[in-house]
């Protein structure tokens, strides 16, 4: 699931290059060999854990995925510190998947088979997971841990999920819709399988709520022109766009939306992937009052969360932010669960660290405590509902305890 | 609901589909404009035209990103856009007049190079600029984004002055025999390096106005170019080749078809359809709809 | 000079997996599998005078057909998916060649050009919206090719399993293009008129090449499919339909071992210069195809085999005044 945002680049103007799937044709090489690097350990060179982080440091995604590499970095350093995992340090073998499926099947297979990695963290659209899991759990046998938000149903035995589900995104909220917002929904949606699979979820609730859907349609991810939809919103009296349309057509979406006057007349605009990366996408003035549900947002006052978004800004100084839609949340969550599982499991080898994640559990992560549901391989974790207030998001409302992910 | 609120209904729905397609159209017609002369007087179909377009969208990219307004940097683009297009053209694309096909490739080549550049500069992300004209008129009940008023207007503008040029100057007519017979014109003694060379300025500033003007609605990124590109060339055959109004006429129908067809069809179905449409109808008017070419 | 060539090549390849290790070899793997699509714009443009920019879409029609035959009806054998896929690029071939190169008028260059580019990206747009096709993010999760009850993995297997595809499709090119049919399109590639003029019917015979040249798109799409595991829109675009133009325009047009080498030669640098150059990269290689469209047109081939051995070129044309080539479109 992709979220993204302004990149400034402001150390290295020159950045490693991408090639875009969604309306790309940039004509560059197959380049079969892409960026990759590895993060050493800072000691216990002879027998390290090796970590694998298949992530897009480049293109429309990018910026997530350097989110996650940063954080990955930011965790294996802080373990490493504190004596490493079974006594072994984490060496961290960082591959660029380039938002391209093609590049990225090639770059987890150094992963797999030249690096010998005993596990891989990445993956940030559904169909960057889907492209790479193949590779990774069925011909490479090796544990996988998907960081992002996501559309579900992802059960393969072996790949365990970090990020929110429907569920945990669309219980609460929904209702908090109808009730701030009102009964008619439309869903303006990207053309690919997370908005389809999460509409069908969120159609249920929104039904199971007394609301109703007015129209769901799906556009190519590079349409720019949204007037055709935004006149139906707005002649077909609609409450609540419940939004998955991505870059780069999030951002003319909205600017459209609010130029047609959908807000000014009681409209309310939500999305559910949309962090504070993405809020840098428009002005904001144009997305005054959007709602969003997620795990994490920069204004929950817990202390845990605050300094670790501190250590966060302190070591990242910049544009790549640590927020929950960039899959940075998942990471975190999904490394300090493997390493609490691994610790228990006292071995390395995947059956064994599989059986012990899937029981794992961390008092203290971003936006509170996590655990995984026993035999279903998603995780609880806590939920916010939070509001855009003068071009900042204001938290609003916070689950009672740990929302379960209800998959598998 | 009564007789009167549907026909208000519909006189809302047909004044903000026309005033959309407006918008898309004139965009179009600027990029094509300056495609299609390219192509009638030089035979040389340039697929660099839409890192043109890009150029000048990251003109204005460049020009905000370092503090400066937005609409300066709309004035800068096409003049910085047309003088990377006369340096190319006196270094590299002269060397194609003779062979179409050549030229085709060593287009592209020169495409893929600036557009990889700009990938490079930009980060290989997308990036926002502020609209320079925030908000929008209200018409009864719909709403005219006040941006997409300035496209029109500016674009009318432009093609007022072209044309005002090219019919009623000296300067017009010599470009219009270069167009139409370039053989002839210059054994009339006209100085073809001379036209050509400001011609394929003129239409890739043109192309960088385009370029400039649309990026506050679509994000800027290196892709940018490439559809517009497709939809151009299309535009360019389906309009006819040697003349000014082809181009145009091929430009607005390209643009009608493609900001029209997705409020009556799924927006994918719409996409696909834009380019059959076209496609078939070049094949059965392989002259174009407007062509004044004498062969 | 060109067979020496084509040997060495064929002694390389096929002694390459004894060399490298697994990861090297399925990297192999697919630059084989790349070199038919080259090939097959080689047969075009260097022997027949079609510009195609849209090779992909065959080749990625063939790939996603080859997605849905395993996925939604369970055939994975070889037998059943690699001919079906090969007919469909034929058939698809067939079709785009009745549109573009048959009818009353010839078709422009540019009109073929564009015609098969817009296919190419109109494929590309539906393929991303179409949900049955997976949109944007394509079919994973492919099942691997069986023979019988032997899978066919990737690795050494699948290596030679491509090279000998490779080799036998290489050979049907080379006894074409040096047969009877050849020399008609030798014609035709110098100079169109005179051979219809003479009493060829030159469309037909485009799209004869053409509608092979599909085929052979066709039966590397499917191979590809069931090598990656999976398929994607950009199979189908522009993107990789320009690709395959710059690998035989690098390699060298017109003598079909050129196509192999500029596959090779391409891919082999990109994967050196990736980890150090990446952002260079493709500006490189954009301003090495301006070099050799303004410079070398007879690619890198052409450093070693003579002009008379070229079956094909372009380039700039000498100074005399030609005909219908010199402005305009149409």
């Amino acid at each position: 699931m992709p979220p993204q945002r302004d990149f400034a680049p402001s150390t290295a103007p020159l950045t490693r290059r991408s090639l875009l799937t969604g309306a790309a044709w940039a004509a560059g090489a197959v380049a079969l060999g892409r960026g990759s690097f590895v993060v050493p350990p800072a000691w216990g060179q002879s027998n390290p854990i090796k970590v694998g982080i298949a992530t897009d440091l480049t293109g429309p995604i990018g910026f997530a995925g350097k989110a996650n590499a940063n954080v990955a970095s930011m965790v294996a350093s802080d373990i490493n510190a504190k004596g490493g995992v079974l006594g072994r340090s984490l060496q961290l073998f960082i591959e660029d998947t380039a938002s391209n499926e093609s590049v990225a099947v090639n770059n987890v297979r150094k992963l797999i088979q030249r690096d010998r990695v005993d596990v891989v963290f990445g993956g940030i659209t559904s169909s960057m997971r889907n492209a790479i899991k193949d590779v990774i759990v069925t011909r490479g046998k090796t544990l996988y841990i998907y960081p992002q938000l996501y559309e579900g149903q992802e059960c393969t035995p072996y790949i365990f999920c970090t990020g929110p589900t429907p569920a945990q995104q669309c219980d609460e909220f929904i209702p908090w819709l109808i009730k701030n917002g009102g009964k008619r929904f439309a869903l303006p949606s990207a053309n690919y399988v997370w908005p389809k699979l999460l509409n069908q979820y969120a159609r249920k609730v929104i039904q199971a709520n007394g609301g109703e859907v007015v129209f769901e349609e799906y556009y190519p991810l590079d349409q720019v022109e949204y007037s055709a939809t935004v006149n139906k919103i707005m002649t077909n009296n609609v409450n609540v766009v419940f939004n998955t349309v991505i870059p780069p057509g999030v951002g003319p979406f909205i600017k459209q939306l609010y130029e047609a006057g959908f807000t000014k007349r009681g409209g309310r605009l939500s999305c559910v992937y949309y962090d504070e990366n993405t809020l840098n996408i428009n002005a904001a003035h144009e997305f005054e009052g959007l709602a969003s549900c997620l795990d994490y947002f920069r204004a929950i006052k817990d202390p845990f969360s605050a300094k670790l978004q501190a250590d966060y800004d302190k070591l990242y100084p910049g544009t790549v932010l640590f927020t929950a839609g960039s899959a940075a949340t998942g990471m975190y969550r999904g490394l300090k669960l493997w390493e609490s599982a691994v610790n228990k499991a006292k071995k390395v080898d995947r059956d064994t660290v599989a059986a012990a994640f899937d029981r794992a559990r961390i008092e203290e992560g971003p936006g509170g405590a996590a655990e995984m549901v026993p035999g279903k391989r998603h995780c609880k974790m806590n939920m916010y509902i939070a509001v855009a207030k003068n071009g900042n998001y204001e938290v609003v409302s916070q689950s009672k305890g740990l929302v379960d992910p209800k998959e598998c | 609901m009564t007789r009167n609120q549907d026909r208000v209904i519909a006189v809302e729905n047909i004044v903000s589909v026309g005033f959309d397609l407006a918008s898309f159209s004139a965009i179009m017609v600027l990029m094509v404009t300056g495609l299609g002369v390219i192509a009638s007087m030089m035979g040389v179909f340039n697929f660099a035209h839409g890192e043109f377009l890009l150029l000048g969208a990251y003109t204005v990219y460049l020009t905000h990103s370092h503090g400066y307004p937005v609409w300066a940097g709309m004035v800068v683009a096409p003049f910085a856009v047309a003088l990377v297009g006369l340096a190319l053209e006196r270094g590299v694309i002269r060397f194609f007049y003779a062979e179409p096909v050549v030229a085709m490739l060593g287009t592209y080549a020169i495409g893929l190079v600036i557009r990889e550049s700009v990938r490079g500069l930009i980060g290989g992300l997308y990036h926002s600029v502020p609209d320079p004209l925030i908000g929008s008129f209200s018409l009864g009940a719909v709403q005219l984004s006040r941006w997409r008023c300035v496209i029109i207007l500016v674009t009318a503008i432009v093609i007022a002055v072209f044309w005002f040029v090219l019919t009623r100057t000296g300067l017009g007519l010599t470009i219009r025999a270069s167009l139409e017979n370039p053989a002839l014109a210059r054994a009339s003694g006209i100085s073809t390096n001379r036209v050509y060379a400001l011609t394929f300025a003129v239409g890739a500033g043109l192309a960088g106005l385009a370029g400039g003007l649309m990026v506050p609605i679509f994000s800027m990124f290196a892709d940018l170019g490439v559809r517009f590109l497709i939809q151009g060339f299309l535009a360019v055959l389906l309009g006819g080749v040697g003349s000014f109004e082809g181009p145009a006429l091929g430009a607005a129908v390209i643009g009608v078809l493609s900001a029209g067809l997705p409020w009556v069809l799924s927006p994918v179905l719409a996409d696909v359809l834009v380019f059959v449409i076209a496609i078939v109808i070049v094949k059965f008017r392989p002259a174009g709809l407007l062509s004044t070419q004498r062969s | 000079m060109i067979l020496v060539l084509e040997l060495v090549l064929l002694a390389v390849g096929l002694g390459l997996p004894l060399v490298l290790d697994h990861f090297w070899i399925v990297l192999a793997t697919r630059i084989v599998l790349v070199c038919l699509p080259a090939l097959s714009f080689d047969l075009l443009w260097g022997y027949s005078g079609i510009m195609s920019f849209g090779q992909a879409l065959f080749y990625g029609t063939a790939a996603y057909s080859a997605a849905l035959l395993a996925r939604d009806l369970g055939f994975t054998s070889i037998f059943v998916v690699v001919p079906a896929c090969t007919v469909i690029g034929l058939v698809l071939a067939l079709i785009m060649a009745w549109f573009l190169l048959l009818g009353r008028y010839p078709p422009s260059t540019i009109f073929v050009a564009l015609g098969t580019l817009t296919g190419a990206y109109a494929a590309d747009r539906l393929a991303r919206g179409w949900y049955y096709l997976g949109g944007q993010n394509g079919i994973p999760s492919i099942p691997p090719l069986t023979a019988g009850s032997f899978t066919i993995a990737e690795g050494p297997v699948y290596y030679y399993l491509a090279l000998v595809v490779l080799v036998v499709v290489y050979a049907l090119c080379r006894a074409l293009v040096r047969s009877q049919f050849g020399l008609v399109l030798a014609g035709i590639r110098q100079q169109e008129e005179r051979i219809s003029f003479l009493g060829y019917r030159v469309q037909h015979f485009k799209a004869i090449v053409f509608t092979l040249a599909g085929g052979i798109c066709g039966l590397s799409g499917a191979l590809a499919a069931f090598h990656d595991g999976f398929v994607w829109p950009n199979m189908l675009g522009v993107l990789l339909s320009t690709q395959i133009v710059l690998y035989v325009l690098f390699g060298g047009v017109g003598t079909l071992v050129g196509a192999v080498i500029g596959v090779a030669g391409i891919e082999y640098v990109s994967f050196l210069l990736a980890d150090n150059f990446q952002t260079f990269w493709p500006i490189l290689l954009g301003l090495l195809l301006l070099f050799v469209v303004l410079f070398r047109p007879s690619g890198l081939v052409g450093l070693v085999v003579t002009e008379r051995e070229r079956f094909g070129r372009f380039g700039r044309a000498p100074v005399r005044p030609e005909a219908g080539g010199s402005h305009g479109a149409a």
